[in-house]
């Protein structure tokens, strides 16, 4: 197990409001495009080395 | 309206440890987590030097608060989370830490960075693949996004996406 550390000087703290209709839609929206941003990373496909045709003399 | 940062996650795991640690001994301690309840309220105020009303916060029904405390010492609360499950997210509405963990002569770091992870894990079982947004205040967005790998995209709101949550909540649980 790990531990995020935070400095001493600082306090996490967020903003308490409630998200707004835009914000909530926004956000699924983001969530929406990361999902398909990281499915076409995953599809993409990796080279993968082939081997070298070697010239044989006859 | 979308402004996206993406940057590396690029906290340092310092040491194999327990979830909190004491800044003076450094010594760690396990943690739980468990739901807070109305009768735990009575020592969490503005009197007690607690900056939010968590007494309002527990009456929201859309909203579960969450308590961490120290491995067999369940009477003091280290820090409170309240989160909302939505379809596709977990929305963290607060945090806090006690007032023995706020500042330069804090007690035990590493409160809120567990209670973030908390709110990952408990957007992986909700089935909402790790994500968790929340309001950063201005002051601070630079610092979530290098300790907890939170994305800016609009405004103050980030979020937390499926590869962060991942390696926060590994590192917790």
């Amino acid at each position: 197990m790990g531990l995020i550390k935070e400095p001493l000087d600082i306090d996490f703290e967020v903003d308490p409001r409630p998200l707004t209709k835009e914000e909530q839609l926004a956000i699924s929206e983001f969530i929406k495009e990361d999902k398909a941003k990281r499915a076409m990373l995953e599809k993409r496909p990796t080279k993968s080395r082939t081997s070298r045709k070697t010239k044989t003399t006859a | 309206m979308k402004k996206q940062q993406y940057k590396g996650l690029d906290f340092i795991i310092d040491k194999l440890t327990n979830s909190i640690e004491n800044v003076q001994s450094g010594d760690s301690f396990p943690t739980e987590i468990s739901l807070l309840t109305t009768s735990e309220l009575k020592n969490v105020n503005s009197k007690n030097g607690w900056r939010f009303n968590w007494s309002s916060e527990i009456k929201k029904p859309e909203c579960d608060i969450f308590k961490l405390t120290i491995t067999n010492n369940p009477n003091i609360i280290q820090g409170i989370v309240s989160l909302e499950v939505k379809p596709d997210h977990v929305y963290m509405h607060l945090i806090e830490s006690a007032p023995f963990n706020i500042g330069k002569h804090k007690t035990y770091i590493g409160v809120p960075g567990n209670l973030v992870a908390f709110a990952c894990k408990l957007s992986f079982q909700r089935g909402c693949e790790g994500y968790v947004s929340f309001t950063a205040k201005s002051k601070l967005i630079d610092h979530y996004i290098e300790s907890l790998g939170a994305v800016l995209f609009g405004g103050q709101l980030m979020v937390i996406n499926t590869p962060a949550a991942l390696k926060l909540t590994n590192k917790y649980f």
